[in-house]
């Protein structure tokens, strides 16, 4: 059985190499048919043509568009992914500065995201036809109609200004002392032992990950909502009834198991969402993630820079849909003998 | 219809941006661009310091946020529309040309909307418009050409079930064209869904085009936008909170008008939902 299931999870891993391979020449030209000249905002205003020219030459986009993609692909396979043109430091460096940020935001934002949405949606089935169900689809709708950045900004009017109770400048207390180790300051100081910096760093988490789960909460509850309206019409679902099992324990453990499908393809697809939404929180709440280098990226028209952050977004998302697809195929005996 | 509060009130609100959208040059009390250096970052009427020609006050360089909230309500919607309607042809357009013939035209499709949608959607919209420049026109193409997938997927597993039932294959037996047979039986049956995600991809649209604006990549710097107005009310937060809380509560009532409307339009058309719910009352 564990076999069939590395078999289907190896075959989707062998579609996204020529998928990713696809998305990065896409990227490639998208970036390259740009009307201004990459190098322009490098070089002082005095610059003469021949420093121009030689410039380009250092970056190599005096060359043909396919060498020059040939050049990066071979860099970016080394996991090399060039210099950036406005800092001239290393893009993967760079990257593998900011993505942990990024990526601790969005997981503490996933797993928020789906207890809130969870717990709503079997609420929402419980509740079902009382005025406490239509209460919580409003409250959903009203979630879902804030995007992450409006949420972000009342968070900081309400709980930053207005109420200064928690922390909405930064990842930690530039005071605490932190050996870097993996950039998860969660995980680094739990296993530095450092308690005061975990719960700073919590503190800190706080009102962005409120941001990014609060919208992507409301679709993980409609779709649990009826899809549980589906699996309550199931023969099992009588049967247990009939059997004398209490309302609560069919709900938790037979329909829930059932209903829970669908929400899991859905959370992969919403983590995608999820990161467009992190570029204007992680500004807001001055983020050193990868949605800040995307935008001081864009604001400088960094090409290496700019082509580095997608493409790690989209080996970010293309992973994320992969662990989705493992949990729906461990979960789902169905699909294993498919 | 009327029946669904859903309908009604996100309708409302979308009516209520159309109009504001429509009316604005008679309902702005200035221009919204106009700069009054003498009077700037002053508080609603209501407040103490506010100045009854600056109904909801004014921004840091003294314009008049009113008149610029209802400027900005021509953009948001002439942006939800157009972007919607563009991304829902070339999308529809797809979905029914892949669900319909199925095969290699099916394959290829849906292979160009896994790569699309490899893309983190508003990154996308972002790096396209880095390549196309600044616009309202590039903002729509930036925001289609993102859009069109979300309409394609969903459509083409719509079509392809469509395509299965018995009336299909019945047309074709009775030799009508396949254009006929897409245009009569198949699109019909498919214009709720259609109308539901033309109505949810507005309020993206929204979101999107505010996001976009905030970055900085939007529109030319003379049309006021809810997102340009955010992002310049952030820096004055403290002196006037209104710069940044009116253009937010804009955002807000635009996104909820379209979600609900989409929402309710949803629940109409699905008898299936309709049925659950019927149930469980």
């Amino acid at each position: 059985m564990i076999w069939t299931l590395l078999g289907l999870l190896g075959r989707r891993i062998l579609i996204s190499v020529p998928l990713l391979f696809v998305v990065s020449v896409v990227l490639f030209v998208v970036l390259r048919v740009l009307p201004t000249d990459p190098v322009a905002m490098m070089l002082p205003p005095t610059a003469t043509q021949e420093d121009v020219a030689a410039m380009r030459a250092a970056y190599g986009f005096d060359k043909p568009l396919p060498e020059q993609y040939g050049m990066w692909l071979r860099g970016a396979l080394h996991g090399d992914l060039g210099l950036s043109t406005a800092s001239r430091t290393s893009v993967t460096g760079m990257l593998a500065d900011a993505a942990p940020a990024t990526l601790e935001l969005v997981l503490c934002g996933v797993v928020l995201g789906c207890l809130i949405g969870m717990s709503g949606g079997l609420a929402m089935y419980m509740w079902r036809g009382r005025v406490a169900e239509t209460a919580t689809d409003v409250t959903s709708t009203v979630m879902m109609s804030l995007p992450e950045f409006l949420w972000a900004l009342a968070f900081v009017l309400c709980f930053g200004v207005w109420l200064p109770v928690l922390p909405f400048i930064g990842r930690i207390n530039p005071s605490i002392h932190l050996p870097t180790a993996s950039g998860f300051y969660l995980y680094d100081t739990l296993a530095s032992g450092n308690l005061h910096g975990f719960v700073d760093v919590l503190r800190h988490l706080a009102l962005p990950v409120m941001a990014v789960a609060l919208p992507f909460a409301p679709g993980i509850m409609r779709v649990l909502r009826s899809s549980l309206f589906d699996v309550g019409n199931e023969e099992y679902v009588r049967l247990a009834r009939l059997r004398g099992i209490g309302e609560r324990r069919i709900l938790l453990h037979h329909m829930l198991r059932n209903a829970v499908l669908p929400t899991i393809s859905l959370i992969g697809v919403q983590a995608g969402f999820m990161f467009g939404g992190t570029l204007l929180v992680e500004i807001i709440f001055a983020w050193p993630g990868m949605g800040n280098l995307m935008v001081t990226a864009v604001r400088n028209q960094d090409l290496p820079l700019i082509q580095g952050i997608v493409l790690s977004y989209c080996v970010i998302v293309l992973v994320l849909n992969l662990l989705v697809d493992a949990s729906y195929l461990t979960l789902n005996p169905k699909l294993r003998s498919a | 219809m009327l029946g669904s509060p859903r309908v009604v009130v996100g309708g409302g609100l979308v009516l209520l941006l159309l109009l504001t959208a429509l009316l604005a040059p008679w309902l702005a009390p200035n221009d919204p661009n106009a700069q009054d250096l003498v009077n700037v970052l002053l508080p609603p009427a209501w407040a103490t310091g506010g100045d009854p020609a600056f109904p909801l006050g004014t921004d840091n360089l003294g314009r008049c946020i009113l008149s610029r909230l209802l400027y900005g309500a021509r953009v948001a919607s002439y942006v939800a529309i157009t972007a919607s309607f563009f991304a829902m042809l070339i999308g529809t357009a797809l979905a029914v040309v892949a669900g319909y013939f199925r095969g290699w035209v099916d394959w290829t499709i849906s292979r160009i909307v896994d790569v699309w949608m490899s893309f983190p959607p508003v990154i996308l919209s972002l790096v396209l418009l880095l390549a196309f420049g600044a616009g309202v026109n590039r903002v729509v193409l930036g925001i289609v050409l993102v859009g069109w997938t979300r309409f394609c997927r969903v459509l083409r597993a719509e079509v392809l079930s469509l395509g299965r039932r018995d009336f299909v294959p019945a047309a074709r037996l009775l030799g009508f064209s396949h254009l006929r047979i897409i245009g009569k039986e198949i699109l019909p049956n498919a214009l709720s869904l259609i109308v539901t995600l033309i109505s949810l991809e507005m309020a993206v649209a929204v979101i999107v085009e505010a996001i976009l604006s905030f970055t900085g990549v939007s529109v030319e710097a003379d049309i006021p936008t809810w997102g340009v107005m955010i992002a310049d009310g952030r820096t004055y937060i403290d002196e006037q909170p209104g710069a940044l809380a009116f253009p937010a509560l804009a955002i807000f009532l635009a996104v909820l008008g379209f979600n609900l409307l989409g929402d309710g339009l949803r629940r109409l058309f699905d008898p299936r939902l309709g049925l659950s719910r019927s149930q469980a009352t």
